[in-house]
């Protein structure tokens, strides 16, 4: 419960980060929830990078569904992947693992247990 | 027992967290980095972090396919309200109530759709594409200074903020411009601004002038005087004359053969003596290079001729094929203009279009307006050349091109007389003249082309239409008119100089003054019919008159479509709209139908199962034609098997114009150029026809080995992105036709817009271009036209009548603009 709760957090907290700072403030906000809240280090890098990661994943399908596809299957090409689902799958893994880094170390500099 | 071993307490000791703190901190050092990588361009690829944020990064720029462009908006630069009504195809039609807001209301419209376009298009003008691209362009951008393009700029703007009308409408244009970069959030930046990491900057009127020059310089900035001056060294007189006459013979020209000129206003002056006029070179004296050119049609044809009994007007001017267009529809409303039409996004009001009472159209004209001079420069002196007999300084003016990555770099570019000095000791061009070489050109005059765009945009009727062009000076256009009261008419109008016979046709000694450019020949002079009798006129980059105009040119003219052109014209009665786009489409081959049989008759009896396809072609490229291909490439490498041994080192690669080959293996069997130099025995015509067919035999079969031998295929007609991203590109379009046909589609070239105006009491037109109005390569308005374009399709344009009330059922959006106060 408590791991999904936190992802949940930190999902939240990120949301509403990025409405005022840049991309990487996933990266504190993850920090911030698991520095407060002592989380495991191995739960704190899953929190970040699910939280971050969920939290990518929506806000890319909210502009990519409307799109119908057209700029993400222009922007897979520019990367050479394979389809458009390839570079949501790739934007997610960025967001992801900057939440997870910031989880990770903000659980291991306050860890309680 | 799940219970109790999510419960039980677990205490770590104090050392423990201290090591885990360490590790946090290492942890956290790492994040940061991880963080700093990802904000950072690596080579040519932008800072991933930044451009993968579903906010703020690229997806911010992914356009829903529904969005609702519906807006009110406040804007403090505008003095009266305006509305913008965008129609089903995403056309703005601008209505104000003064001439300031319909001009700043564009200008903030075109930075809406095309922003980025309009950055890339002026900075490439200016020489300032490696401030963004770094090294790669740095030559590009070099070459531009030499030429004094923002010196060019500059002139013009100067001329056109002297007059309150024009610089009126430059002020406003840039100020809404502004408007709309003001209000841009990093998240709202055009997509190649995130992918190349740089950003918008403010707009100035220079770049409207700066978009103009890089027009006039793309359509008259090709000349051939120096390859030219090469063939003086090579050939005899009666040989270069042969190979390369002003006038290829049976032109029908721009102005029709017997239009009666006025007489001559100036004196038509003597030519010096050649040894006066034309430095003495050898054929080492020049480098080795390659190059290409530009085209495009226009016609009107009078109420005579067609069904309707009003003119109807066309124009396809042909560019480079490149997204975002290079074009921009809009309409433009205000008390006095109620114009439509295609706009140059960088530039106010309309280029090519139609208003309430007539429609214009352009087509380059070739008149060359471009000469070189070598200069002397004076022993022992740095700053001087020889001039008139005189030591002349130079002035200088410091261009500064910032790179990139890498220290700017400076130098003074050095100018005479004649014009900037292009190429000296410090810089010149492969397969150029190995001299220091001025340049003069029409287009580095200060002129004010803005004001006949007013005008043109304005013109009620005839006289107002030739007031308004003659303000415009370079580039020189063949400009075709049609209005409601049934007049046509055709004018070769730019600004020319009055020369002696060859003046400029070679390179010239720069330091006689009897070379230097003398009198402007007045504009009204210029060529032009009204109304001929034949009831039609049409311009397609050919010869401009008959040999009776006064006043001497040259030029570089083609003549393979106006014929088909003027063929076509000649025939039509009771001709429709469905007759101009068959016409603007057409894919007849005049140089299949004039040279093939003749290439045939020397193949009898040769057996071979290309022949036998095209004994049976209709001499058409058609898109999926066979025999097109198959004459496109015998074609090819018979041209290039009778000149490629007697012009092997020929700078640019100038042989002698397709249309004389193509006269010469028609009429002129037995010339020694059909001898291939490189052999012993002496080659006649036929042996090079039927060499030539072996060749394609072979290179046919290879291809048809892996890909079926349609021409379009084998063309490739592809519409370019700006900064070459392929997945922003078309290529491999469906399209038939050659540079050579009406419907002069080719590799990465050919009709940028295709407009046709029917004169009715309200003007009806139609229209299609091959990309779309949005410059947003996550829009599905990027290049929503582009398969109606390829398919030879037209919409039928949006033409509202100048009111503050709309109910037309096109109107799907409306912007709403009150003045912010």
């Amino acid at each position: 419960m408590r791991l999904l709760t936190t992802i949940l957090i930190i999902a939240l907290l990120s949301a509403i980060a990025q409405m005022l700072l840049p991309w990487w403030s996933v990266a504190i906000v993850a920090f911030g929830t698991t520095a407060i809240v002592p989380t495991e280090p191995a739960k704190g890098f899953l929190a970040g990078m699910a939280g971050a990661g969920f939290w990518w994943l929506l806000a890319i399908l909210w502009r990519d569904i409307p799109n119908h596809q057209i700029l993400s299957v222009r922007m897979a090409e520019l990367f050479h992947l394979p389809g458009t689902i390839w570079f949501i799958i790739v934007t997610v893994l960025v967001g992801a693992l900057t939440g997870g880094l910031g989880g990770v170390a903000g659980a291991l500099v306050n860890r309680q247990r | 027992m799940a219970y109790y071993k999510k419960h039980r307490e677990k205490h770590i000791t104090h050392r423990q967290r201290k090591r885990s703190m360490v590790w946090g901190i290492a942890m956290s050092a790492v994040t940061i980095g991880w963080i700093y990588a990802l904000s950072t361009p690596w080579g040519s690829l932008p800072a991933i972090g930044k451009l993968l944020d579903p906010i703020d990064g690229c997806m911010a720029n992914a356009e829903p396919i529904h969005k609702n462009f519906d807006d009110k908006l406040n804007l403090n630069g505008i003095k009266q309200p305006v509305t913008v009504w965008l129609d089903d195809r995403m056309v703005p039609h601008i209505h104000a109530q003064n001439n300031h807001d319909v001009y700043y209301t564009q200008g903030y419209i075109h930075a809406y759709f095309r922003l980025w376009q309009m950055d890339m298009q002026t900075r490439a003008a200016a020489g300032r594409v490696s401030e963004v691209t770094g090294e790669s362009t740095f030559d590009f951008d070099r070459r531009q200074r030499r030429k004094g393009m923002a010196y060019a700029a500059e002139q013009s703007l100067k001329a056109a903020e002297a007059d309150p009308k024009t610089k009126g409408m430059l002020d406003a244009y840039t100020a809404g411009v502004n408007a709309y970069i003001d209000q841009l959030s990093k998240g709202g930046y055009p997509l190649e601004y995130k992918l190349m990491g740089f950003a918008p900057e403010p707009w100035s009127s220079l770049k409207c002038m700066l978009l103009l020059k890089y027009m006039a310089d793309d359509l008259t900035g090709k000349t051939d005087d120096i390859p030219h001056s090469y063939l003086r060294t090579v050939l005899p007189k009666s040989e270069y004359d042969l190979l390369f006459p002003d006038r290829i013979p049976a032109a029908t020209p721009v102005i029709p053969a017997g239009t009666k000129f006025d007489a001559p206003s100036l004196a038509l002056p003597n030519a010096p003596a050649d040894s006066v006029a034309f430095p003495v070179y050898e054929s080492v004296d020049f480098g080795f290079k390659r190059e290409d050119g530009k085209g495009s049609n226009n016609w009107a044809i009078a109420g005579s001729r067609t069904a309707a009994g009003v003119p109807i007007l066309c124009n396809d001017p042909h560019l480079a094929l490149n997204l975002p267009s290079l074009w921009f529809e809009t309409q433009l409303q205000t008390p006095d203009m109620n114009v439509y039409g295609a706009s140059l996004p960088g530039a106010p009001g309309v280029i090519i279009g139609f208003n309430d009472n007539i429609s214009w159209g352009l087509t380059n004209n070739y008149r060359d307006v471009k000469d070189f001079y070598e200069i002397k420069r004076v022993a022992g002196s740095s700053n001087e050349y020889w001039f008139a007999g005189r030591k002349t300084p130079f002035t200088h003016r410091k261009e500064v091109i910032k790179v990139k990555g890498k220290p700017d770099f400076a130098e003074d570019v050095l100018y005479t007389v004649h014009g900037p000095l292009m190429y000296d000791e410090r810089y010149n061009e492969k397969g150029n003249l190995k001299r220091p070489l001025a340049m003069s050109w029409m287009g580095l005059r200060g002129s004010n082309e803005i004001m006949a765009v007013y005008g043109l945009n304005r013109a009620t009727n005839y006289d107002e239409f030739v007031n308004a062009i003659l303000h415009f000076e370079c580039p020189a256009q063949n400009m075709i008119y049609a209005d409601k009261k049934g007049n046509i008419a055709l004018w070769g109008q730019g600004q020319f100089v009055n020369k002696w016979p060859n003046q400029g046709e070679f390179v010239m000694n720069g330091w006689d003054s009897a070379t230097l450019w003398g009198q402007l020949i007045p504009m009204r002079e210029n060529p032009h019919a009204l109304n001929p009798e034949q009831g039609y006129l049409s311009s397609a980059n050919q010869l401009v008159t008959d040999a009776t105009y006064p006043y001497w040119y040259n030029g570089d003219y083609t003549e393979l479509r106006a014929w088909r052109i003027n063929q076509a014209l000649s025939e039509m009665s009771k001709a429709t709209v469905e007759d101009m786009f068959a016409l603007q489409n057409d894919n007849y081959s005049v140089l299949a139908g004039t040279v093939l049989p003749v290439m045939l008759q020397y193949c009898t009896g040769v057996n071979n199962k290309y022949l036998d396809s095209l004994r049976g072609w209709n001499n058409t490229l058609d898109a999926y034609s066979m025999a097109g291909s198959i004459f496109q490439l015998w074609w090819r490498n018979l041209y290039l098997g009778i000149w490629n041994d007697d012009f092997s080192r020929v700078p640019d690669n100038l042989t002698p114009a397709v249309e004389l080959t193509m006269q010469f293996i028609v009429n002129e069997p037995n010339l020694k150029y059909y001898d291939n130099r490189n052999t012993p025995q002496r080659e006649t015509l036929k042996d090079i026809v039927l060499s030539s067919l072996a060749k394609t035999t072979d290179s046919l079969n290879r291809r048809a080995a892996k890909e079926p031998l349609a021409w379009y295929k084998a063309k490739n007609t592809s519409v370019t992105h700006l900064a070459r991203l392929a997945p922003f590109s078309y290529s491999g379009l469906a399209t038939g036709g050659w540079g050579n046909t009406v419907n002069a589609m080719k590799n990465n070239h050919g009709p940028s817009w295709r407009m046709v105006v029917k004169m009715s009491e309200t003007p009806e037109a139609w229209g299609v271009y091959p990309g779309g109005q949005s410059g947003n390569p996550g829009s599905i308005h990027y290049a929503d036209y582009l398969k109606h374009w390829a398919d030879g399709k037209y919409y039928k344009l949006l033409f509202l009548h100048n009111s503050k009330e709309q109910h037309d059922g096109r109107i799907k959006y409306t912007w709403t603009i009150q003045p912010d106060n």
